[in-house]
């Protein structure tokens, strides 16, 4: 064998164990729990003490309680720990819901009525937490604000950035890489959890068809190629076996949508 | 991963317990200067460079403990200051990361053990070859069976 090609196994066989390696998750079988850095948890305590004073928060137990118990099975099956999330639901008819730094998970009611069932809810706040797990967050904001622009709000207000910040986060989407991994990371979370993902596929098509219901989704149609991203996911779980357990039952559902429906 | 031939010439005794020594001396080192990967190059660096007008034999098993520290060298550096950017906050912990470490972790393992069959197969007597660094060995060194 020539001494290039005995170099080249080497090298090959080094990237290659590596490669294979990294296909495991030792941070969730570990359970290992990764520190937020302090700017993160200034700037997520900022941002949310800022929407805390504009928006109308809901803080109705009976709401909150369903929500958790439909969050509940993702994060067990996912080895999520569900305390380090921080969910919120705010009364706002846009269809939305976004992360924020420190785990913030902002859900906005007109999601939660434009949702025909829990698996389209589960597929769009799976995706949110998908987010928070990869830390796209903070990413986000480092190539869009810039992180000297954060370290400066978290050393003493700023309200220009800190609205600049929140528009970012609020109505703007990320990299399509970072959408299609959020995206199939909560296909994967779903699977696991025995949720049928294929409704959130539906979800995200209707955004791209609807025309109607884009007007009042601006938000989250800003997201790219909504018809690109149904496709994929439905490419992904094309053979997958798909178990289809129900988390609360019809009349709990339409319980819980009127409750929020009264905000 | 390790192949067994005969010098081009029978070493004495004294050039066995050298050869060897070259080889144990990254063991010590690798022992004593962990985690930072430069001291065992450093050390078999010092080693060859005191050897490098010594007898054939010797030389070519100091060039051969240099190279396979070498080898590694790059691996483990870039494993280190991985972690130390962890460590600095400027960089996160992901499963790329611990897959690289248990990775680097792994090539050490194998380098560990093929270093104490070296130095055991070179006290001997026996002219043991590692994989690939063996044949940089050889283009480095001309004195050895393969030239002549």
């Amino acid at each position: 064998m020539k001494i290039l090609s005995k170099g080249l196994v080497i090298v090959a066989s080094f990237f290659g164990i590596w490669f294979l390696l990294s296909k495991l998750d030792y941070i969730a079988f570990f359970k290992i729990e990764i520190k937020k850095s302090d700017i993160e948890i200034n700037l997520g305590n900022i941002i949310w003490e800022q929407i805390e004073n504009s928006e109308k928060v809901i803080y109705e137990d009976s709401i909150l309680s369903t929500l958790d118990s439909l969050i509940m099975p993702l994060c067990k099956t996912n080895n999520i720990d569900r305390d380090s999330l921080k969910v919120h639901v705010i009364s706002n008819s846009q269809v939305n819901a976004f992360a924020l730094p420190n785990n913030h998970l902002v859900i906005y009611t007109g999601l939660i009525n434009k949702s025909k069932n829990e698996q389209m809810l589960l597929g769009v706040i799976g995706h949110e937490i998908a987010h928070i797990q990869n830390n796209h967050v903070m990413k986000k904001l480092s190539k869009e604000i810039g992180l000297s622009a954060i370290f400066a709000i978290t050393a003493g207000s700023n309200s220009r950035i800190i609205s600049k910040i929140l528009k970012t986060i609020t109505s703007t989407s990320y990299d399509r890489d970072l959408e299609r991994e959020a995206d199939l990371q909560s296909v994967k979370y779903m699977l696991k959890a025995s949720i049928d993902p294929r409704p959130f596929a539906d979800f995200l098509y209707d955004l791209s068809i609807d025309n109607e219901f884009e007007k009042y989704t601006e938000a989250i149609s800003t997201h790219p190629d909504s018809e690109s991203r149904a496709k994929d996911i439905l490419k992904f779980i094309k053979g997958k076996k798909i178990k289809s357990k129900q988390i609360i039952t019809n009349q709990e559902w339409e319980e819980f949508k009127v409750r929020v429906k009264a905000f | 991963m390790i192949t067994y031939s005969t010098f081009s010439y029978k070493p004495f005794e004294s050039e066995l317990e050298r050869a060897s020594n070259s080889y144990l001396m990254s063991l010590v080192a690798l022992i004593g200067g962990l985690p930072m990967p430069i001291f065992n190059l450093l050390a078999t660096l010092f080693f060859y460079l005191g050897n490098r007008k010594s007898t054939s034999f010797v030389k070519w098993h100091c060039t051969q403990a240099l190279l396979s520290q070498l080898a590694l060298f790059f691996f483990n550096s870039a494993g280190f200051w991985w972690t130390v950017y962890i460590i600095l906050d400027k960089s996160e912990l992901t499963n790329a990361y611990i897959a690289y470490m248990i990775t680097v972790v792994l090539f050490n393992i194998i380098e560990f053990i093929s270093t104490i069959i070296l130095a055991s197969q070179t006290r001997k007597g026996v002219h043991a070859k590692l994989f690939f660094v063996s044949d940089i060995t050889n283009l480095i060194c001309k004195t050895n069976e393969d030239i002549k």
